[in-house]
């Protein structure tokens, strides 16, 4: 009877975990997620955009929704034709807010080296000596904190393929980057499941960078 | 099992709850009653909402009942919030307006009077990276400066030149902290430059007049440096130039960093190369050492720390008048340490506060012929300000002062020694109020005390800008200045009082994608200036008698836009300016302020040649000077100034740069002025001598290179 008592408070236990999780918001980000893959407009970005800091208000100790609206400002901001410094600049303090709730994070530091980079393609001649320097310390912070974190890796290529190219440098240093980039994203996606909500983005930028190598 | 079973019967009785479904709908506009797209709208402290179309509509469903909490967001907006009743199926709510917060892109800022160089900000005349790619300023943060609207290049200077004001009434500033001898101390005719390098600065901040009541002591502008914030990594920096050499070594991490740098000047070897007009018998020299410290604190404060210590001289052979020999020998001997201190910190609930001290030492050395010469010039300055933001339409910041200046002179021979020693004390509040986004006011006052001229004075600023369409801003400026005569006056007569001048600037700013046009138009009166009898170096009854005007305007146009990789600015300057000062019985126009000020400079980079060219052309028409032959004061004009440079970076790699400049490269022959025996030869006439350039010519190379210790670069490099 104990015995069976026990197991039965442990299975209770499970059940209070699997709350803690949240499936109100684990469906919540799901939906978000799907739907942030169909975006074709800057309003559709927008919406989807709207929907994570809707999430990110109610359950404000997550750093995930957070983390997607900055994500879509910035990618809105190089895909469509919007304020581009406008939407940098909010995605920053998207991103600064996340990086309140989960300091030293691998992936909000990554995507912080992003912003910065979208900052620096605004205006390269007179942003660039400023900015490259505070986008490659972003990358190098986010790849110290992961040496996983497959994006880190992708975009520091990035803006090595940029200098490489301005410098007319070999493209040497950024193709084994992204080889190393793209080793990375094939381990990702063996953890990735219907469940899984964190980042995976960044295949395509690592594939884009590889294709100019050999 | 109990307990599993009340659990069913929950959810069982939550259910039918569930099924009853509310459709919001509703509109949201703008402040100009359009429709405002991309608007958040959710119920608090739910998963429910949706967003507004383009033409502001928004729909969504709820499961939610009862009294809620209907929020609208977006960012930029003021987020409103709606009270509602959840009880029918369709719900709609009346349309709503959401208003634009005030920010730096869509709010108008004060342009009357102000030239900001910064990467953040959006009103910027001159980029940081201007300053050290400008050709005529050889990587002098003044020089640049003297590219600008308002300035005039007086080329045996070297100092900053503002609107007919003197070189002395630029008040010089780092991170809010005055800079006592910002100059390097020169002699005879060999201009001088700024102690500090460009590189030091994240921003500048340049005011050719109606500035804050922030600055005092400065008759004509302000001149606003502010150091850079942490290191982003650490690095070596290693400098080899034609005139000397350096190195800086940087350490950093994510709270702290610190930058340490020596450097070397001569400029013998040069001018063993090159010769030269000048009779050197020893050619410039000198040695600094520079500590940068940053720390941002786990509160969210920076803290900062500059210091510098610097040594230096020359000596030269000075030609006089009807004098057939090498004339008088000058030495020049000059110590020179700065160190500053600050902290500042912005809290979440508005307010800012900052707190700092700076102390200069300056000492000269100099022996002109037979007579030598001591000085020493101390200048202590702390100052706290506190400001607060009451909402995003006003905000004000007060602060406090204290200097402490002491000086002294003495001729070591004789023993005979003077000096003074000054305690000022200041208190300001500046108001800046949004009326609404194409309307501001910024009222400020200033009241300063002095202990040696036992004097108080008060100093009223204003000024106001009003957007008058989506690029150009029209902004009036005015308010009153006072300033202390130079040291070398008041160690004669303690008791002078304040110098004073008001200021009238009306501004015109347009700026549009990469273009700039700025058109201003200035008034300015000045009072009790200085003034004595018998000449500069010995000066008799100096009292504050002077009095003038200079008045003006000046254009600006810059372009980075419409010619592919190339950025030009073209600045004209019209000053006419008459005072009565120094030996000046009547009003003049003084030696300083040319009427006439041209410059353009056009920068153009060759991706192929992996290379920055450069040009920079500067014109006056010639400074005023008294024939002693002649009738009258200031009865004479120099010809023309002119000075065509050339410079080409060079980029080979991203850590190493190529620099090499020429200036004056047609040599043309420039003359500052006159100098005139003190008495009359056989024939009657007083001989003169002209007062010309060091060389026709100065040439630059210098190679830099940077080190990166940075250790993730480091294993990025072995990947």
């Amino acid at each position: 009877m104990k015995k069976s008592f026990l197991t039965l408070a442990l299975a209770f236990a499970c059940v209070f975990s699997a709350f803690a999780n949240d499936p109100a918001y684990d469906s919540a980000m799901k939906k978000q997620l799907a739907a942030m893959k169909t975006i074709q407009t800057s309003e559709e970005s927008q919406v989807v955009t709207n929907g994570f800091l809707r999430i990110a208000e109610v359950k404000n100790t997550e750093w995930l929704p957070l983390y997607y609206a900055a994500y879509l400002q910035t990618v809105a901001a190089f895909r469509f034709e919007v304020n581009k410094d406008q939407y940098f600049d909010q995605a920053m303090e998207l991103a600064k807010k996340a990086e309140k709730i989960a300091p030293n994070h691998t992936e909000i530091t990554a995507l912080q080296g992003f912003i910065v980079m979208g900052k620096l393609s605004v205006d390269p001649m007179s942003r660039g000596q400023e900015l490259s320097g505070q986008a490659m310390q972003l990358f190098g912070k986010a790849i110290a904190l992961d040496r996983e974190n497959p994006r880190a890796i992708t975009l520091m290529a990035q803006m090595e393929q940029g200098m490489a190219q301005f410098f007319g440098q070999g493209p040497e240093k950024s193709c084994g980057m992204a080889r190393m980039g793209l080793e990375l994203f094939a381990k990702e996606e063996a953890k990735i499941n219907e469940d899984y909500l964190l980042p995976t983005w960044g295949k395509r930028e690592a594939e884009q960078v590889a294709s100019a190598c050999k | 099992m109990k307990v599993t079973l009340s659990f069913f019967l929950l959810f069982f009785l939550i259910q039918p709850f569930v099924w009853a479904q509310t459709i919001l709908t509703g509109k949201v506009m703008d402040e100009k009653n359009q429709p405002l797209p991309g608007v958040n709208v959710f119920l608090k402290g739910t998963f429910d909402g949706g967003s507004t179309d383009a033409a502001g509509n928004f729909q969504f469903e709820t499961a939610e009942s009862g009294t809620q909490l209907l929020v609208f967001s977006m960012m930029g907006f003021t987020s409103q919030e709606l009270v509602i009743e959840l009880t029918a199926k369709n719900l709609e709510i009346p349309a709503l307006t959401l208003k634009e917060e005030f920010n730096e892109l869509n709010t108008v800022t004060i342009s009357a009077g102000a030239m900001e160089a910064s990467d953040e900000k959006k009103s910027v005349i001159l980029r940081p990276l201007d300053i050290v790619t400008t050709p005529s300023a050889m990587g002098d943060i003044v020089g640049a400066f003297q590219t600008l609207p308002g300035t005039s290049t007086v080329g045996n200077d070297g100092r900053l030149f503002v609107r007919g004001g003197d070189a002395s009434e630029v008040g010089i500033f780092i991170d809010g902290l005055r800079v006592g001898n910002a100059y390097g101390t020169t002699a005879g005719n060999v201009p001088t430059r700024t102690r500090f390098n460009p590189n030091l600065f994240k921003g500048t901040f340049f005011s050719t007049g109606g500035y804050s009541a922030e600055f005092g002591q400065a008759l004509s502008s302000a001149l606003a440096l502010n150091t850079k914030d942490l290191a982003k990594r650490s690095q070596g920096d290693l400098s080899i130039m034609s005139v000397g050499g350096g190195y800086s070594h940087t350490l950093a991490n994510d709270t702290r960093s610190l930058t340490l740098s020596g450097n070397i000047f001569d400029l013998k070897p040069y001018q063993g190369l090159i010769k030269q007009d000048f009779d050197w018998e020893r050619a410039p020299y000198g040695r600094d050492l520079e500590l940068a410290a940053q720390h941002k604190t786990s509160n969210g404060g920076l803290w900062k720390v500059l210091a510098r210590t610097e040594s230096g001289g020359m000596q030269l052979w000075q030609p006089q008048p009807g004098v057939s020999d090498r004339g008088m020998l000058i030495h020049l001997k000059n110590t020179y340490s700065y160190a500053q201190t600050n902290w500042r910190k912005a809290y979440e609930n508005g307010w800012s506060l900052f707190g700092g001290v700076a102390y200069s030492r300056n000492k000269d050395v100099l022996n002109l012929g037979p007579l030598a010469i001591e000085r020493t010039n101390e200048l202590t300055h702390a100052k706290w300000t506190a400001s607060y933001d009451f909402s995003d339409r006003l905000s004000v910041k007060n602060g406090a002062e204290f200097f402490r200046n002491d000086y002294s002179e003495a001729l070591t021979k004789e023993n005979l020694e003077r000096s003074f020693d000054d305690h000022q004390s200041y208190l300001f509040s500046e108001w800046d109020w949004y009326l609404n986004r194409k309307l501001v006011l910024r009222s400020g006052v200033r009241a300063g005390f002095s202990t040696l001229a036992d004097e108080k004075w008060l100093d009223p600023r204003a000024s106001l800008a009003y957007k008058i369409s989506d690029h150009g801003t029209i902004s009036f400026a005015t308010g009153r200045f006072h300033q202390l005569p130079e040291e070398r006056f008041r160690v004669l007569t303690p008791s002078l009082k304040n110098t004073e001048s008001q200021h009238l600037i009306l501004n015109y700013l347009y700026q549009k994608e990469g273009k700039t046009f700025r058109a201003e138009a200035f008034h300015k009166s000045y009072d009790h200036l200085v003034r004595f009898e018998g000449i500069l170096q010995n000066p008799q009854q100096v009292r504050n008698e002077g009095e003038g005007f200079a008045r003006g305007f000046d254009v600006f146009f810059r372009d980075r836009e419409s010619l592919k990789n190339t950025d030009y600015w073209i600045t004209y300057s019209f000053v006419d300016s008459k005072r009565s000062y120094f030996q000046y019985s009547g009003q003049v126009q003084p030696d300083f302020a040319p009427k006439h000020n041209l410059s353009i400079v056009v920068k153009h980079f060759v991706p192929s040649l992996k290379s920055q060219l450069g040009l920079s052309w500067s014109f006056n028409d010639g400074l005023t000077y008294t024939d002693p032959n002649r009738t009258g004061e200031m009865n004479s004009k120099t010809s023309s100034f002119q000075n065509l440079s050339l410079s080409w970076s060079y980029l080979p790699r991203p850590n190493l740069i190529i620099h090499g400049a020429v200036t004056n490269v047609t040599g043309h022959q420039n003359i500052f002025g006159y100098q005139f025996a003190q008495v009359p030869n056989e024939q009657g006439r007083f001989e003169s001598m002209p007062l010309g350039q060091g060389a026709p010519r100065f040439l630059f190379l210098g190679i830099f290179h940077t080190i990166s210790k940075d250790k993730n670069a480091n294993n990025l490099n072995n990947l």
